[in-house]
């Protein structure tokens, strides 16, 4: 990784510490959702998991994509949701209203992710 | 995993400070999870190794509390006929018995509180009791008290079991009369439903103890006072006491308590009591005893394992041990001559094995006896060989029931910790044809040497109090994170619905669990609109049988052991199980990082029911989220996520419901036409007692016990708390 991609100002290392954060989360989805699985449960925090780890992974590297992977599970933990609970508030609390906070912090490193992902094909260059 | 989880998890609860309730149930261990020990390693340590001391040796220092002489026999034909007691025709402005009248209604016709003027309720007094818990000692109170009220006066007991007098008016203390309950015979719970107003048949009216208080206390007298005076009535028992452990066996203090008042069924008073659960097989027994309420003489016995003999035993011989113990709120019947036993199980309720048949045909049953001979004349079971702690902790209700021929017959309403409800004729304790109890097949066991029975009873007429079984997507969370930990506790359990059994391989989550359902909180019933008032809790259990070593390892042991612990297991968690090969572990359904319950809310409810056409009018969460939260933390806020709640309600002909008993620690009115709040109240402690009302003066007032109580974690204070329209709201009726 070049200069040109490490954090710099507020905005950068806001969003790196977002990314962590969702790495963790998906770490965690992950390890819990693999074993929930093995014991016959639901697959939704595996497959979740998987797609919260690239999303922060990207996210860490600057990549857009990263944001984009972490919007795309909201959506599918928004169908979800619906699937599993239907319209019943108290089902929508765990499932939805952290991810949805955390889904707005997202969106807000936008132009971030945005500035950072126009310099990466130079950087990538240069690996 | 666990830590970063916790830490992912704390984070998120910063990010989700809003709006999460939790059940407010206790801390203890964990379930052990996988257990890989056979069963014949299990037995091969062998139940002797735990045997306790012989059920024959001497009583512990201070388990017959007043030191009393034991008492003498006398046949029914010597028990003088009974005069009319108060509560059979109670006065429209009185509150004479624990649930009102001797029906047990928690009815009142009193209608100068509407839903019109309710809002207008201000606190009239407080009265303290005087009863909480001292410097050093631990918090084992929850008062659970009902006062009752005769003319001007209140007259109730304290957690610790002093009686008191009180003008019902201005809240004033007229008399009280110390008890003297030591700590020590504290059993799980300081609690004292209330007393039983007694007139006597000898005493002519205007001398002392012509009128008589009395109550049952927590370490096993039966006591008598003056209603005038406070005084102990001196004709009754020895000084107005008759101590209970007579004929019990081995025991310690807080091994065996009372804490309901005892009826009094034409001119005997019946005494049931609580044996402390999970300590051992061979406990002392759970026997009913009939005595006279006039001098305090034994009448009879019902010793559930040696039924024919209805004496009291030998000198050096003792009730059968171990027997299913009644706890709950007996209901009386006159005409009948009948008394209604609410029983719990055999000793160590989480193994079924080593239980005699006698036992298995009474145990979490109504059981009817003929208060002359101490004789069940019908027994109605509601949950066969239990091994889930489904003993009826509710008061039964008796009513008339209309059939739509017009007939009636005297029925019996039996609320159970199942959700389930029995309506039965009260003469042959069958249930009402409207109300067909059908067996169905119930799960098998998975421990060889303890089958389950093939069926269970359900009473699919009457609106069940419980929320369908539990789905892996019902599991619950602040955040995705503590969802996913219940969903994966969910699935290491053993779960295949209601009745799934315990076992040592894996945990099994019990629903609905031990707290309800309807515990000791009871119904209410409008005897003139034919309605139930029903409030019960949605929160299950995960419970796992353990070996006697993992048991030693928990440091779980028997109270009569002298190296027990009073934190290491009680009768609501852990236990020791000794002389059984297995030791039990229950924890509520919970995530125990958060405290907050696994399955989604609510986890109270509130509902009426037309017993008529058998359809809920309403049904609403009871309790708000302010004083419940993630890491016991008050959220503050006003969400109706309904809480656990231990107590019961009031239905008045005014067209209201006043019910307390939720954990956020209110009391509050609700319409009982549209089941919406219309007027409510911050208590200074946990509302966990039934509320009562009466009239004084021409002034409806409503009073609730704010006691507390120490497992479902509420505020304890001594206050009870009296409410009334001010003077110049009063509104004409």
């Amino acid at each position: 990784m070049t200069a040109r991609t490490r954090p710099r100002r507020a905005g950068d290392w806001a969003t790196l510490a977002l990314a962590i954060f969702i790495v963790l989360f998906g770490l965690i989805f992950v390890g819990g959702g693999g074993y929930l699985l093995s014991l016959g449960g639901s697959a939704y925090y595996l497959i979740c998991g998987i797609v919260l780890l690239a999303s922060g992974l990207f996210m860490a590297m600057g990549r857009l994509l990263g944001a984009y992977l972490f919007l795309l599970a909201w959506a599918g933990t928004l169908v979800w949701t619906i699937a599993e609970c239907g319209f019943d508030w108290w089902g929508w609390l765990p499932r939805l209203f952290g991810p949805t906070l955390i889904a707005i912090l997202v969106v807000l490193s936008l132009p971030v992710l945005r500035r950072q992902d126009t310099v990466r094909p130079v950087s990538r260059g240069a690996v | 995993m666990r830590r970063p989880a916790l830490l992912t998890a704390t984070m998120l609860g910063g990010l989700l400070s809003a709006s999460v309730a939790l059940a407010q149930i206790p801390p203890s261990n964990s379930t052990p999870g996988e257990d890989h020990t056979s069963p014949a390693e299990a037995h091969s340590q062998g139940p002797g190794r735990f045997g306790g001391p012989a059920p024959s040796a001497p009583q512990a220092p201070g388990v017959n509390a007043a030191n009393l002489p034991d008492i003498s026999e006398i046949g029914i034909a010597d028990v003088p006929a009974a005069v009319p007691q108060i509560d059979s025709t109670p006065a429209r402005e009185d509150w004479p018995a624990y649930g009102r009248d001797s029906n047990q209604s928690r009815y009142s016709p009193l209608e100068q509180l509407t839903p019109d003027n309710v809002g207008k309720l201000k606190r009239a007094f407080v009265y303290h009791t005087g009863s909480k818990p001292g410097p050093g000692q631990a918090n084992k109170w929850a008062a659970e008290t009902t006062p009752i009220k005769v003319g001007n006066s209140l007259y109730m007991c304290s957690a610790m079991n002093d009686m008191m007098r009180i003008d019902a008016a201005t809240g004033k203390e007229i008399w009280r009369h110390d008890a003297g309950v030591k700590y020590h015979s504290i059993p799980y719970t300081a609690a004292c439903k209330g007393v039983t107003y007694y007139t006597s048949s000898t005493v002519p009216e205007g001398q002392p103890c012509h009128n008589r208080i009395m109550e049952a206390t927590l370490d096993m007298r039966l006591i008598q006072v003056d209603a005038e005076t406070g005084k102990l009535c001196e004709g009754f028992g020895f000084g107005g006491q008759v101590n209970l452990m007579q004929g019990m066996g081995e025991s310690v203090p807080g091994f065996v308590s009372m804490t309901t008042p005892p009826p009094v069924i034409n001119g005997v008073v019946v005494v049931n009591h609580e044996v402390l659960d999970g300590q051992r097989r061979w406990a002392p027994s759970g026997v009913i005893r009939g005595y006279d309420a006039e001098s305090g003489k034994f009448v009879w016995a019902w010793d559930v394992n040696n039924p024919d003999n209805h004496h009291q035993p030998e000198p050096g011989k003792f009730y059968s041990r171990g027997t299913p113990n009644s706890w709950a709120a007996m209901t009386g019947d006159n005409e009948l001559g009948l008394v209604y036993v609410p029983t719990g199980n055999s000793a160590a309720d989480y193994y079924s094995a080593m239980r005699t048949d006698k036992e298995n045909a009474v145990s979490s049953s109504i059981v009817a006896i003929d208060v002359k001979t101490g004789e069940p004349r019908w027994v109605f079971q509601t949950a066969h060989k239990d091994v889930w702690d489904y003993d009826i902790g509710s008061q039964a209700t008796k009513f008339d029931y209309h059939h739509a021929d017009g007939t009636v017959t005297p029925a019996l309403l039996v609320p159970t910790k199942r959700g389930q409800t029995f309506v039965l004729d009260r003469a042959t304790g069958k249930p009402l044809p409207e109300f067909p109890v059908v067996e169905k097949p119930a799960p098998a066991s998975t421990m060889a040497d303890d089958p389950r029975s093939p069926t269970q009873p359900w009473s699919d007429a009457f609106p069940r109090l419980a929320f369908p079984d539990l789905k892996e997507s019902d599991m619950w969370g602040m955040s995705p994170i503590d969802q996913l930990y219940c969903r994966i506790m969910y699935r290491k359990a053993r779960y295949v619905g209601e009745f799934t059994p315990p076992s040592t391989d894996k945990p099994n989550i019990e629903y609905p669990g031990y707290n309800g359902g309807s515990d000791w909180g009871s119904m209410a019933y409008d005897p003139e609109s034919g309605i139930v008032i029903a409030n019960w809790n949605s929160t299950p259990m995960y419970d796992q049988l353990i070996t006697r070593k993992k048991a030693d390892a928990l440091g779980l042991k028997p109270i009569d052991n002298p190296s027990y612990n009073p934190a290491g297991g009680g009768a609501e968690g852990n236990g020791a199980q000794a002389d059984t090969p297995y030791g039990i572990v229950v924890t509520p359904f919970w995530n125990h990082y958060t405290g907050m319950m696994c399955n989604k809310p609510p986890y109270g409810m509130i509902e009426a029911i037309d017993i008529k056409t058998k359809k809920v009018l309403w049904s609403r969460p009871l309790g708000t989220a302010r004083a419940n939260g993630p890491w016991n933390m008050p959220t503050g806020l006003p969400l109706n996520i309904g809480t656990p709640n231990n107590g019961g309600s009031v239905v008045t002909k005014g067209g209201l419901v006043f019910v307390a008993a939720a954990t956020d620690n209110q009391i509050r009115a609700i319409d009982i036409k549209t089941g919406k709040d219309v007027w409510s109240d911050v208590l200074p402690g946990g509302g966990q007692a039934n509320p009562m009302t009466y009239e004084v003066n021409g002034k409806q007032y409503v009073a609730i016990m704010a006691g507390g109580h120490h497992f479902m974690m509420t505020p304890v204070t001594d206050q009870l708390v009296v409410y009334a329209l001010p003077d110049e709201a009063d509104t004409k009726h």
